[in-house]
């Protein structure tokens, strides 16, 4: 379980970042959630986990899928698809919890499809959100990015997503989510 | 560094909450002594000396509130025990009320809180005005004597004061002398102190000068008693103690020296026959007399404290969690030992590892006893504040009671402990509030006017009953039914056909209180699910028995630890279940022919009684979700796919629905309810662990519980599924379970 912070400021990660301007970058952890590419700041996200067996919990909040334990710890595990009111694809192998600090102190899992890589990105290559994506999930997200080349940090190696109409190997619009809306639910 | 400043401070508290836990329970005994007009004068010696150690705690750690109030305290202590003021009732409550002070100056400390707490100056102010009141009536005169002046010349304040007291009680007054070894001095003073204890009061000893050799020494010692001569002298015999009685001057009456202030006297104790060959005959010291003191005590409680470690219960906590996990090794150790042995290979080799599994498993057990062992503390502990409280509420209330308490000794998870108190306090202030009548009522009903209160605990295999139970009026169920009628609670229909027991239940929802009863502090009612709701935090579930003009019984039925628990693991639609084993009765094949609907819910009849079902699939929506596998279960490749696995994977299997179901019978108290459950795994301990803050709000589960292979049971909160299944006039959760339940 790779600390994601850690490999963000690793040389490598360096040297493939040649940003065009020098302002601060943040860091994004991307992920597949129903086919689209959403990201959250990086610093949220303290492991990725592959799903251990979950146990649902009956009489739970709809978007809760169950409890999962974690080295013995029990941790309560969200569907980001189904918060996010999204299709719901039957997971693949590919599928990964996040592990994330939520409000009042508890560890929360975040189901997502798949995680493809971290994006340092700059002020000028995020977006508000525009109004188009506006709804019940509106507070969710905090814009959009189309990351330059070069702001990619490969995580894994896999560029493509699967599933996804265009072919491109190059993502061209990331969601950005508001984890901390995401995380502060009642 | 900032570390070991808190550690020490954590040190000071927990060491100040000891003494001050201390200070309650010999001023318990005081309040015993004084009434029983028979005061152990050393118990307020103990007293004095715990407030000192607590000024000095205090300065050393700048808690400036407890130093002043310490300081103001041990000024009227030290009047006190110099005889300077009378220990009446009125002091007493002085004393308690900074018992009081302390716990919330204590707790304040622990918060970091600095403000002025109000109470506490008021206090003070108090025992400062206090200082001068009830200045003991002059003792007599130790003049009436043959003492010795220049014995005299040397007595310490508070040892003039024992004469005089001791004096003016009649006693008569004897010299003894002793000869002891240098080297074993300490002790031998010690032995001899214990000895002359039972027969009176040693005032004070001073060495004669005189010695056989250059290794021993003489003390005179004077001492005071109500025994004659022979009898003292046969009962100090193995002392070599050398005795003689100081005369009285002529003209001096004994009887004249019985003017001394009433309310402080030494225990009377009957000489024991002494036996005339010389064999110690040392009464068994009574309840007072355990308090030691002198020289001898300091020591006592240096090595006490020597064997004794005080360990932060999180620190233990931890210590469970490790056993916990080292429990979840040794089922996958066994699972593997199983096999091992199934493979008929290697056959040396798998016996030499499942005879290692079983030493593991045995030391594995001990460790777990071991380590919930050191979690266990007496129950005194929570029954010592109870009796201050009592006795502070039923002074205010003008009730004469008295609190029987038995069990003391009783054990309980330390965590337990801590949260009980509370409710108990609740319970006991009802108890003396609503249950014990006014002494005019008693006397006019022809009870005695001392109420009684009957505080009990004792242990009931793995659980812990705790009983109150006074004499008082009992509950007025007519009037409570109107109440809860009146608000709304249960239905006018409803009112009609309920049971007795479940109207006294109703004192245990919330807002339901008889009018008429309510007084200043609270009605019967108000508060009680308050306590029935902590109680259930922990795990322990709550009855009421009351007969009108009689009494009222609470019986508190609690585990005896929240670490671990043994729980019967059952599978429901494919899906782990564990019911902690306390709250089973029994488990039977469910027969579906038995199955009758009565008033829209499932009943059948066990062993006589109607059970009310409860069909688990059905009440957790299961059902639809084996017949309509779901869509987000875990891809089968992630390793999930352990038979009877928690998780929901995809099979498609939806079970025949003619399988046989099992009826786990939990009883909670003594409502039961039926849970059909699909198949019985089997018993197994547990250690549960709450669930997230984010599922605060779903009910009926108690927890959940990694059952090994990272496969987790939810465990279900019985007595809260019986709650939502009996309710009277409760929520319906499915439309079979209708309507509030009639049966208890």
């Amino acid at each position: 379980m790779a600390n994601l912070a850690r490999r963000g400021s690793s040389p490598a990660g360096l040297r493939r970042a040649r940003p065009a301007d020098r302002g601060p970058r943040t860091e994004y952890l991307a992920f597949v959630l129903a086919g689209d590419v959403y990201a959250a700041p990086v610093s949220f996200v303290r492991e990725i986990l592959k799903p251990p067996p979950l146990t649902p919990v009956p009489r739970a909040p709809h978007a809760i899928m169950g409890i999962v334990s974690v080295r013995g710890q029990l941790v309560t595990v969200v569907d980001l698809r189904r918060r996010l009111r999204l299709a719901e694809p039957t997971p693949t192998r590919r599928a990964r919890i996040l592990l994330a600090d939520a409000s009042g102190g508890e560890t929360l899992g975040l189901f997502v499809d798949e995680v493809l890589q971290v994006y340092r990105l700059s002020e000028s290559e995020k977006e508000p959100a525009a109004a188009a994506l506006g709804g019940d999930v509106a507070p969710y997200i905090e814009g959009i990015a189309r990351p330059s080349v070069g702001s990619g940090l490969a995580a894994g190696g896999r560029r493509s997503v699967e599933g996804r109409t265009d072919d491109e190997s190059h993502i061209s619009v990331v969601i950005l989510l508001d984890l901390r809306a995401v995380l502060g639910f009642s | 560094m900032a570390e070991s400043g808190d550690r020490a401070r954590e040190e000071f508290l927990s060491e100040a909450q000891e003494i001050v836990e201390g200070l309650g329970r010999d001023l318990l005994a005081l309040d015993e002594g004084l009434r029983a007009s028979r005061l152990d004068p050393s118990l307020i010696n103990d007293v004095f000396r715990a407030v000192h150690t607590l000024k000095g705690l205090a300065g050393l750690f700048g808690a400036t509130r407890m130093a002043s109030l310490s300081h103001e305290l041990e000024e009227l202590l030290d009047k006190l025990r110099l005889g300077k003021v009378d220990l009446t009732a009125g002091v007493l409550d002085l004393l308690f009320r900074s018992v009081q002070l302390y716990g919330l100056i204590l707790q304040a400390e622990k918060e970091g809180r600095d403000q002025v707490i109000p109470e506490v100056d008021e206090l003070v102010r108090e025992l400062n005005r206090n200082g001068g009141a009830g200045v003991a009536a002059a003792a007599a005169a130790p003049s009436r004597y043959e003492l010795d002046p220049s014995l005299l010349a040397v007595l310490t304040e508070y040892e003039e004061h024992r004469l005089r007291a001791n004096i003016a009680q009649g006693l008569r007054l004897y010299r003894l002398r002793v000869q002891f070894q240098l080297a074993t001095i300490d002790q031998a003073l010690d032995e001899l102190k214990a000895m002359a204890k039972p027969h009176g009061e040693i005032i004070t000893y001073l060495p004669t000068g005189a010695g056989a050799d250059a290794d021993s020494i003489e003390l005179d010692i004077l001492m005071a008693s109500a025994v004659g001569t022979e009898d003292l002298r046969h009962a100090l015999a193995s002392g070599g103690v050398d005795l003689e009685e100081i005369p009285r001057r002529a003209g001096s009456s004994g009887s004249s020296g019985n003017t001394g202030p009433s309310s402080v006297r030494i225990p009377q104790h009957t000489p024991l026959p002494a036996s005339g060959l010389g064999v110690p005959s040392l009464a068994p010291p009574s309840r007072h007399d355990e308090v030691s003191h002198g020289p001898k005590g300091d020591l006592g409680t240096l090595r006490s404290v020597a064997q004794t470690v005080r360990v932060d219960i999180h620190k233990l906590d931890r210590l469970m969690n490790i056993v916990g996990e080292l429990s979840i090794v040794r089922t996958s150790m066994a699972r593997l030992v199983e096999r091992l042995r199934a493979e008929r290979i290697e056959r040396d080799l798998a016996a030499d590892v499942h005879r290692l599994q079983r030493t593991f498993e045995r030391h594995l057990g001990a460790m777990q006893q071991g380590i919930l062992e050191v979690r266990m503390v007496p129950l005194g502990q929570v029954f010592d504040k109870l009796a201050r409280v009592v006795r502070q509420i039923s002074r205010e209330a003008d009730k004469l009671v008295n609190l029987v308490i038995t069990g003391a000794e009783t054990e309980v998870d330390k965590l337990i402990v801590e949260e009980l108190s509370d409710p108990l306090m609740h319970m006991m202030r009802n108890a003396i509030d609503h249950g014990i009548e006014t002494r005019g009522e008693r006397e006019a009903v022809g009870k005695p006017a001392l109420g009684t209160i009957a505080l009990n605990a004792f242990q009931k295999g793995n659980h812990v009953v705790i009983e109150i139970e006074d004499d008082g009026r009992g509950i007025d169920t007519s009037r409570l039914l109107e109440a809860s009628v009146r608000r709304g609670v249960i239905s006018a229909d409803d009112a009609r056909s309920i049971s007795r027991a479940e109207i006294l239940n109703l004192i245990f929802i919330p807002g339901v209180s008889t009018k008429s009863e309510v007084s200043e502090t609270s009605g019967r009612g108000v508060g009680m699910d308050v306590v029935k709701t902590n109680i259930g935090k922990l795990g322990g579930v709550i009855d009421v028995q009351s007969e009108q003009g009689i009494g009222t019984k609470m019986t508190v039925t609690l585990p005896i630890t929240l670490a671990i628990i043994s729980a019967l693991v059952v599978l429901v639609e494919d899906r782990l279940f564990a019911v902690p084993l306390a709250n089973v009765q029994e488990a039977v094949v469910l027969d579906p022919a038995a199955v009758r609907v009565i008033d829209g819910r499932e009943v059948v009849t066990l062993r006589g009684s109607t059970l009310q079902l409860c069909r688990l699939a059905r009440l957790f929506e299961l059902e639809t979700q084996a017949k309509q596998p779901t869509t987000n279960g875990w891809p089968s490749s992630s390793g999930a796919g352990a038979p009877g696995s928690a998780s929901s994977d995809s099979r498609p299997a939806a079970r025949p629905a003619s399988t046989r179901q099992y009826v786990v019978v939990t009883a909670v108290g003594a409502r039961r309810l039926g849970l059909v459950v699909g198949t019985l795994v089997g018993e197994q301990d547990v250690v549960i662990k709450a669930l997230g803050p984010s599922l605060k709000g779903v009910r009926g589960f108690a927890g959940a519980s990694e059952l090994g292979d990272q496969r987790i049971a939810l465990v279900i909160d019985a007595p809260s599924l019986v709650d939502e299944l009996h309710a009277p006039g409760g929520e319906r959760v499915r439309p079979m379970i209708a309507s509030r339940g009639s049966h208890g």
